[in-house]
């Protein structure tokens, strides 16, 4: 029954390439209303899979795919907005696109055995490559030839990372199934030293496709060079998916009692993607890639956050969830502002608060969210981690950590200023005049942003049970 | 006698790498390729005495991507396409021969280190794949071309594929998935020639480019 969630939007996406335009942007909508349904449906009994070996429902992977579910159902709402406003060229290999994304994505968190992560984690390169080469410029293309030559190198690398795990059981003698959780009960018979080796190489495989700094070069590129709704799934959930395949390794560390070393090493990799993002963010000329830098901070925190252990990973997952919420708001905003100036410069837009009122309000609370400003989820999970990090004695991490969000937020600040009130550069180009704030075009956002809103103040008692079960697994707590 | 064999074939791949290292065209990087290809995919033949079906259908189904098709269509997408036949190297030649020697010589001595009790028979197996694995990642860092990129990237699964069949039977079973990658290589070869197709019309007439799309 498990199966279900991830066939249904395979099966819709591959109606979606031959139904007419009018019907398949319904259908978008309509199959991410069963999808919500489905995972909702899944979270409450979660019944056993058809394929025991392969698919399990787990904490982590319930988490991730409620937000998979909700983000897509919203992200669908504006799609159908979007396409309205903004023709493309290519809409039913979009749609289809989309679907099979959706797809992909799902069975990421579904997958249980550690080939059919790997294999849908490849899936989800190949059905998002399509979207990021929907405009069809050169530009698209490089960002699609980046994107896929830089990605399959990191998969390739998970694959090596796979092969020494082999490698460890056949050495420990461990005769388990390939599974994560048939694993971790014997995780302390793998042999360590190729179990370490491993988990290097899936770190930086899985970690490329997360956007972790040095391997997030394809990331800026492939997300402002996607149409908005697409760079709203790229980056709201793909790189939680990613994620996942991390965590769910580094559940088989800490089981084994190599928790230090796997913590260490997410800890390296998330102070290097914050350093990373705040250096750049400072000199971005565009939103979206400015977007793209901050998507590349947050996964870094939620890395650190998960190395700091206990009550970091606890801040991890708050931020994972947050981020996937409010920052697919900001890109579906974006999306509004490129139709509204028809430029990508930071430079050639203003005044928004005067021009797009309703969509500067959702950038704008977007904007404060993802800065972790406290109304939003963002601070809670920042501030679990920075307590964390004191607590076990991380103080450099923490001091690092601290001054670079300070740079992103002055940054950041800056440039959606620049955005929101100052007056537009004179490029003599007129701005596409027919642009409309429909409700389609804001309302997802709002919700987007309410959600991120109420889960601050008011966790319900069954979510707060799947995460803490998720956070558990991998030693944190609420301690 | 057989593992003399696979030592045989082993040193003449290693020969080939610092063949891959030292050419300046794509044609012959091509050959490389396709060559390294066969002989990876022909050694598991050697060293599991008798096979299963389904295993010896995946190798086949390997030599037949990585040994033919994937060569073949560059092949055919080099000719096609005006496609630069020059590697357009990043890091010259005799600096990568260099690199390419002192990697041989690197990977064999790693090896002698871990100790692997399935591979202990022959001697070249896990040098070769170390050598591979880092030609690929060396060849798709210090090449310009796309194309020379892509097949660096097949390198890099050659390598990985060998080192996953010399490990043990359960590895050999991940690294039959390996032939996915190969789709993912074909993507890039796909958005290569789209850019040439790009290129070329750009400058001509961009309608047309539209005419041909759909």
């Amino acid at each position: 029954m498990v199966e279900i969630v991830f066939i249904t939007p395979f099966v819709t996406g591959l109606l979606a390439f031959v139904l007419p335009k009018a019907f398949s942007r319904q259908l978008l909508v309509l199959t991410g209303a069963v999808h919500l349904l489905l995972s909702v449906l899944l979270w409450q009994t979660s019944p056993r899979a058809w394929f025991a070996e392969y698919f399990a429902v787990t904490p982590e992977g319930l988490l991730s795919l409620l937000v998979i579910s909700l983000l897509f159902f919203l992200i669908a709402i504006y799609t159908t907005g979007y396409l309205a406003a903004h023709r493309l060229k290519s809409e039913n290999v979009f749609t289809g696109f989309m679907l099979l994304f959706l797809s992909t994505m799902t069975m990421v968190t579904l997958s249980d055995h550690i080939m059919v992560l790997w294999i849908a984690i490849e899936a989800t390169t190949l059905a998002s490559a399509p979207l990021i080469y929907t405009h069809r410029s050169g530009a698209s293309l490089e960002a699609t030839w980046k994107y896929v030559l830089i990605c399959s190198v990191g998969i390739a690398m998970a694959l090596v990372g796979s092969l020494f795990l082999t490698l460890s059981m056949e050495l420990g003698g461990v005769t388990a199934a390939m599974s994560f959780s048939a694993l971790a009960p014997v995780a302390d018979q793998l042999n360590p030293a190729w179990l370490k080796a491993g988990f290097i190489f899936i770190v930086v495989g899985y970690g490329t496709k997360m956007g972790l700094a040095p391997m997030h070069t394809w990331l800026p590129d492939a997300h402002s060079e996607a149409p908005s709704p697409a760079s709203a799934l790229l980056s709201g959930v793909l790189l939680n998916c990613a994620y996942l395949g991390i965590f769910k390794t580094n559940k088989i560390m800490v089981a084994a009692g190599l928790g230090d070393f796997s913590g260490t090493i997410l800890i390296v990799f998330g102070l290097l993607s914050i350093i990373a993002a705040a250096t750049y963010i400072l000199k971005q000329t565009e939103y979206k890639r400015m977007l793209a830098y901050s998507s590349i901070e947050n996964m870094g925190i939620i890395a650190l956050g998960t190395g700091i252990g206990g009550l970091g990973v606890y801040g991890a997952v708050i931020c994972m969830i947050h981020h996937s919420l409010i920052k697919s708001s900001l890109f579906l905003s974006s999306g509004n502002i490129l139709m509204g100036y028809n430029d990508r410069l930071i430079a050639n837009t203003g005044q928004m608060a005067k021009r797009m009122p309703k969509t500067f309000v959702a950038f704008f609370a977007g904007f404060a969210g993802i800065s972790g400003f406290p109304p939003f989820g963002i601070f809670i999970g920042e501030l679990f981690i920075i307590m964390a990090a004191f607590k076990s004695g991380h103080y450099l991490a923490a001091i690092v950590f601290i001054f670079s969000l300070c740079v992103i937020f002055a940054g950041f600040a800056g440039q959606v200023m620049k955005i929101c009130f100052d007056n537009p550069a004179d490029t003599g180009k007129t701005p596409a005049p027919d642009f409309r704030e429909t409700p389609r075009l804001v309302w997802p956002q709002y919700i987007l942003l309410l959600t991120s809103l109420i889960l601050c103040f008011f966790i319900p008692d069954a979510l707060y049970q799947t995460i803490v079960d998720a956070v558990h697994a991998i030693g944190g707590g609420l301690q | 006698m057989t593992l003399y064999t696979v030592d045989t074939l082993l040193s003449l791949v290693l020969l080939s790498v610092l063949f891959a290292f030292g050419s300046s065209r794509v044609p012959a990087l091509i050959k490389v390729m396709a060559f390294q290809g066969i002989v990876v995919s022909i050694i598991p033949f050697f060293i599991t005495p008798d096979m299963e079906t389904g295993a010896v259908i995946f190798t086949i189904a390997t030599l037949v991507i990585r040994g033919v098709l994937i060569p073949l269509s560059i092949h055919v997408a080099i000719r096609k396409v005006a496609i630069q036949r020059d590697v357009a190297p990043i890091v010259g030649y005799h600096a990568s021969l260099f690199f390419g020697l002192g990697l041989i010589v690197a990977a064999a001595v790693i090896s002698r280190y871990l100790n692997i009790p399935s591979i202990s028979d022959s001697q070249l197996l896990f040098p070769a794949a170390i050598s591979l694995l880092v030609t690929g990642m060396f060849l798709l860092m210090a090449r310009r071309n796309a194309i020379a990129m892509v097949i660096g990237y097949i390198m890099l699964e050659n390598g990985i594929y060998l080192m996953g069949t010399t490990f043990s039977l359960r590895a050999r079973h991940i690294v039959e998935f390996g032939i996915l990658l190969d789709v993912l290589a074909g993507v890039m070869i796909m958005a290569v020639i789209l850019q040439n197709i790009k290129q070329t019309f750009d400058d001509v007439d961009t309608s047309l480019l539209r005419t041909l799309k759909e």
